[in-house]
């Protein structure tokens, strides 16, 4: 054990010194800066948008004009920091352990760790299910990789050659990071940064953390659900160099003491936070409050993450500034509208098999999930209804040729019942009591709130197993209702995240992290920000050569005319998109 | 054409509008009243008005830019005239066939010189021809029956007359839809004087039945430039009578009573401003740190942008190509340039008739959500050459340029939706070697050297206000936020609104859209008292968070 301890410290402190080398000051110049920029610029006409260009259109679209010099830089500066939004916004943030009380190991702490937004949760690939015939806790084995480090801390480092395989194929589910890679792989944006991250590990996120090393950072990994990581991945990270303390099915001291291993106070000082739900922040705070002297940001994806981050920032206890990636724009069309829409139709037919033309659909809530299904139900030929509170949304729903009525007028005769309120008891028993026969009921918004399952649970009711994630449910008169993953989120539990929304998700953080670590000092202040719009003008254009999309620039006359730059950002920030 | 008009642009170099809320949640959710199913309780409605608001001024960027060039084909009214056109397209009257029973002006005198009196004796008005009256009568009671929100607003808030005391100068078009408009303020306790905002958009008729009933109304079709700032200071100028709020499309009447009348200004308690040139106006004016009274924009509310550009345009862009050429749209290839509202209306509504559709973008942001809709993201050049028809809706100029018209196919059909007429290089056109062809009205092809023949609709100006109309329940959605902001801005206990100009509050923007629910028989859903603690939002809205993109 002590043996393993001096490694480390020595392993660590080669890190420090291969980090220094091209480190710059935290204080950087202006001029390097703009120097660095113009060549940047120079280059990147040819090539389409390119990021410090983007950055600095975006600058010089918030400068004064008539301000030249010093200090009409300055006053740029203090507009940019504007622009990235501050949202104080509120979260209908609900227990989410619900889910997690299945498994009785884990009870409260990790259930926040679980994060409700779509696109952090591990497609489900064939890494994850690696058997565990293994008994010996991965914290009493001594492993090293094949170039003798032993900082990390897996279930079993002869994996990873598995995982390189299912890292190459991520990379090539994940051009945009890619695409990024080469893009600024020269310009190594986070040359001296030290990422400390708790995300899902998997190989998708392995595309990420490896790309981040490609721009130069330094990287210790955790995982945030102690059930979702990838053993051969992380297995593949670690013999790759970065310090990875994580294994499928952790318990819940593991999972803190992974995390702990994982800040490694003692051997080095982490400058940038990468979280997913929160857990690594909670610990910095609770355990090394003194780190966050070096912390330059935080990067949280996750609903209940970002909550916490507002909470703390009300209470004014935030010391370091915090970037919202979840409420991107891009991110957020992604993970609601897009996946939903197609989600919707997997979903159902994995599990029941129906074929939807001429079938009468009720989707309760008409937010961008419920938009989403409704499209995609309305595209096969279904007659789809919607229930909606708000005015606004259901006055939408009407003019994109829906009916809107109350749940209770047409649930005598509607085939298929789905749920995306992010509401609690939406479908109560007295509906289900009204259904037809082989109604399916299902939840495609958050949670297992709602429908209130409860209410199904007694005597005159017989539960049907028929196969995984259906259950049928069945009245004393022989009328049966086809209830889904038994309420819970039918998205996650019978349908997978396509890689394309998980590469969103990356290529946001990603570039949440170098908009952090490179933004000049005082750009952004101890709240919580919403990533600016240029960077994530900048996700979507990564991912557009996916589409062999072309986009077209503005000429200069254009320009002028728009007064906008050429490089973005291209709408101000209460666009609606 | 006299292009030394006022230089409206403008830098933007304000950042973002601030969508940091109040801290305080508990007041947040203030009481909104959307009573769903039943008649409005009246005592929801008047807590729903004293309620504390969150939201906050905003300070958006504008691109705006200079729209002169519409009205330059106007020779008698050049400089300032351009201003009072409100680009909003709701704010345009719709053309009904009123105005054209009118237009016989075998009457010479200006309505200036004539004295008439109405039915009871007054004179304070000048109209046309007060004897239309009745004429008009019938065309306000036909709009009655498309615009239920506000008869229904009426009746939700007659007896407790939310606007009693309040005295409204108002600028706007006057067609038989404003006039619906007028006659709720006056039902809702108002008095009003009023003026348009366009000299040649007034139905006199409706005019005339609008003086009848008492509204001193200053306006008639074909207005000189001297007469429309005559009856602009008619209406705001009376011995004994001094507005408290001002409803304006275009600015032009602010912009007069800052210049000739800026002691009135102690009195008022608010502006409603509706076009994006006066919303520009009190922009610039906020900024200089000039605007001296709380201003609302109502052309930014979440449901009047939903229908001007998404909702109407996806309607209009078929309307239009099929009054002017005819065209069948299956299997046409369609290039549509910009993807943002107007652009994704016209995009679904070709779509949906089978139209191959292809997109240009600037903005990543939107070409991947085209991308994601189902539609190729090309550059122009790449499908000019076989494209039937192409679309611009841009709000960018130059977009089509001559050397992409040269590379048309023949028959091609090219036409703009996106603003003024800058978006298609027309003058590139204007060459010797091409005939122009006038083929009908709005219709014109343009023939090359080769016999080659582009067909350009509307000269390359707004295909949707000259090739279509206006619906008017589009109208009914401006009228009735117009209408809501007046309230709120009435109501408002001092200092809830500094001198700012601010955003319609979203609990009336929702409050606009459920007023509109019964014409589709939609049932909202109410929640329940768990429902609504489980969310953490007052059961009465409002519903979603400010910066909900919807």
């Amino acid at each position: 054990m002590a043996e393993e301890k001096q490694l480390m410290v020595v392993s660590g402190e080669t890190l420090h010194l291969s980090g220094s080398g091209h480190c710059p000051q935290a204080a950087e110049t202006e001029d390097e800066r703009d120097g660095c920029i113009g060549a940047a610029e120079e280059q990147a006409i040819k090539r389409g948008p390119n990021l410090l260009q983007m950055l600095k259109a975006a600058e010089s679209r918030w400068a004064p004009h008539q301000g030249q010099g010093r200090e009409g830089e300055e006053a740029g500066m203090a507009e940019v920091v504007t622009e990235a939004l501050k949202t104080d916004m509120q979260i209908q943030l609900t227990e989410e352990k619900q889910e997690f009380n299945k498994r009785p190991i884990k009870a409260v702490p990790c259930s926040l760790a679980r994060s409700i937004s779509q696109s952090s949760i591990d497609s489900h690939s064939s890494v994850g299910s690696a058997s565990s015939t293994d008994e010996t806790s991965p914290r009493n084995k001594v492993q090293k990789t094949s170039k003798g480090v032993s900082d990390f801390c897996i279930k079993n480092i002869k994996q990873a050659d598995f995982g390189r395989r299912e890292i190459c194929i991520a990379e090539q589910e994940m051009p945009a990071l890619m695409v990024l890679r080469k893009k600024v792989g020269g310009e190594k944006p986070l040359a001296g940064a030290k990422v400390i991250g708790c995300t899902h590990i998997t190989a998708q996120t392995a595309v990420l953390m490896e790309t981040l090393l490609v721009l130069g950072a330094q990287c210790r990994w955790a995982a945030c659900n102690i059930f979702s990581t990838q053993n051969a991945v992380a297995a593949a990270l670690a013999e790759g160099g970065t310090a990875v303390f994580a294994w499928k099915g952790e318990s819940e001291d593991d999972f803190w003491w992974c995390i702990d291993r994982c800040i490694g106070a003692e051997i080095w000082e982490p400058n940038v936070v990468l979280d997913d739900g929160g857990d690594l922040t909670h610990l910095l705070y609770k355990k090394y409050p003194t780190l966050f002297k070096n912390i330059r940001g935080i990067v949280e994806e996750s609903v209940t993450g970002v909550y916490r981050l507002y909470q703390l920032s009300k209470a004014g206890n935030l010391c370091v500034p915090a970037m919202n990636v979840n409420d991107s724009v891009t991110k957020q069309k992604f993970d609601t509208l897009y996946c939903c829409k197609e989600l919707i139709l997997d979903g159902l037919k994995r599990t029941t098999d129906m074929m939807f033309g001429g079938k009468q659909v009720l989707v309760c809530g008409y937010g961008e999930v419920g938009k989403g299904c409704c499209a995609a139900l309305k595209a096969l030929g279904a007659i789809v209804y919607v229930t909606e509170v708000d005015p606004i949304c259901a006055l939408q729903a009407c003019m994109d040729g829906f009916r809107v009525i109350q749940l209770s007028e047409v649930v005598q005769h509607v085939d298929v019942v789905i749920t995306c309120t992010g509401n609690k008891h939406v479908v109560a028993r007295e509906h289900l009591d009204r259904m037809k026969n082989g109604c399916i009921v299902c939840n495609m918004g958050h949670s297992n709130t709602e429908i209130d399952l409860a209410s199904l649970r007694t005597e005159e009711l017989r539960w049907e197993h028929v196969r995984p994630q259906v259950d049928h449910i069945v009245w004393p008169d022989g009328r049966r209702i086809v209830l889904l993953a038994e309420g819970r989120l039918l998205n996650l539990s019978c349908s997978t995240v396509p890689p394309f929304v998980l590469s969103i998700t990356a290529t946001t953080q990603a570039l949440a992290l170098i908009e952090l670590y490179n933004a000049p000092e005082g750009r952004y202040k101890r709240d919580v920000y919403l990533l600016p719009k240029k960077m994530d003008e900048y996700v979507a254009s990564l991912h557009l050569s996916g589409f062999e999309a072309h986009l077209t620039e503005l000429t200069d006359e254009q320009t002028k005319y728009l007064g906008i730059s050429k490089h973005g950002p291209f709408k101000p920030n209460y666009y609606r998109y | 054409m006299s292009e030394t008009t006022v230089e409206v642009k403008l830098e933007v170099k304000q950042a973002s509008k601030e969508v940091k809320e109040s801290e305080n949640v508990a007041e947040k959710y203030s009481v909104m009243t959307v009573s769903k199913n039943t008649e409005m309780n009246m005592e929801e409605l008047s807590s729903a008005f004293s309620a504390v608001p969150t939201h906050k001024p905003v300070k958006k960027q504008i691109q705006f830019v200079e729209d002169k060039q519409e009205f330059s084909r106007f020779p008698t009214k050049a400089g300032r005239r351009s201003l009072s056109r409100s680009i909003s397209q709701s704010s345009t009257d719709s053309y009904s066939s009123a105005a054209s029973y009118t237009d016989s002006s075998d009457d010479e005198t200006s309505p200036r010189d004539k004295t008439q009196v109405n039915s009871k004796g007054s004179s304070d008005f000048c109209v046309k021809n007060i004897k239309q009256a009745e004429f008009g009568r019938r065309e306000i009671e036909i709009a009655e029956q498309d615009m239920s929100a506000l008869i229904a607003l009426r009746k939700r808030a007659q007896s407790e007359k939310p606007l009693a005391g309040a005295k409204i100068v108002g600028c706007t078009h006057i067609t038989a839809q404003t006039a619906v408009l007028i006659e709720t303020l006056v039902a809702l306790g108002a008095q009003c004087r009023w003026t348009a905002c366009n000299i040649y958009s007034t139905q006199n008729e409706v005019a005339a039945a609008l003086s009848e009933i008492g509204v001193a109304v200053f306006a008639w079709k074909g207005e000189s430039e001297d007469d429309f700032w005559w009856c602009i200071d008619r209406c705001v100028n009376t011995e004994g009578w001094q507005p408290n709020m001002i409803l304006d499309d275009g600015g032009d009447l602010t912009h007069w009573m800052y210049k000739k009348y800026p002691n009135v200004f102690k009195k008022i308690r608010g502006i409603v401003e509706e076009s994006v040139t006066g919303v520009h106006r009190l922009y610039q004016l906020s900024k200089a740190g000039k605007l001296c009274v709380p201003a609302m924009n109502v052309n930014d509310s979440v449901t009047k942008q939903k229908f001007d550009n998404l909702y109407c345009c996806r309607e209009s862009i078929l309307d239009g190509l099929k009054r002017t050429t005819d065209v069948m749209f299956g299997g046409k290839q369609v290039v549509v340039c910009g993807y943002g509202e107007v652009g994704k209306g016209c995009c679904a509504a070709l779509k949906a008739l089978g139209a191959i559709v292809y997109i240009t973008e600037i903005d990543p942001i939107c070409a991947l959500q085209a991308c994601m809709d189902g539609f190729r993201v090309v550059k122009l050049n790449e499908v000019i050459r076989h494209v039937d028809i192409t679309i611009t809706c841009t709000g960018n100029k130059n977009v089509v340029t001559r050397d992409q018209l040269d590379r048309m196919k023949n028959g091609s059909i090219v036409c703009n939706m996106g603003h003024s007429n800058t978006e298609i290089d027309v003058a590139s056109l204007r060459t010797p070697e091409l005939t122009w062809e006038r083929v009908r009205s709005q219709v014109d092809h343009v023939i090359w050297p080769d016999g080659k023949r582009v067909i350009l609709l509307a000269e390359g100006r707004l295909l949707n206000l000259s090739c279509s109309t206006v619906p008017t329940f589009v109208l009914s959605i401006t009228a009735t936020t117009q209408a809501l902001a007046l309230i709120e801005l009435y109501n408002a206990p001092e200092g809830r609104y500094k001198q700012d100009v601010y955003l319609l509050p979203k609990k009336m923007d929702e409050y606009v859209a459920s007023l509109h629910l019964a014409t589709f028989d939609a049932h909202l859903t109410e929640l329940s008292d768990e429902q609504a603690k489980y969310l953490g939002l007052n059961k009465n809205g409002p519903f979603k968070p400010n910066y909900y993109r919807y």
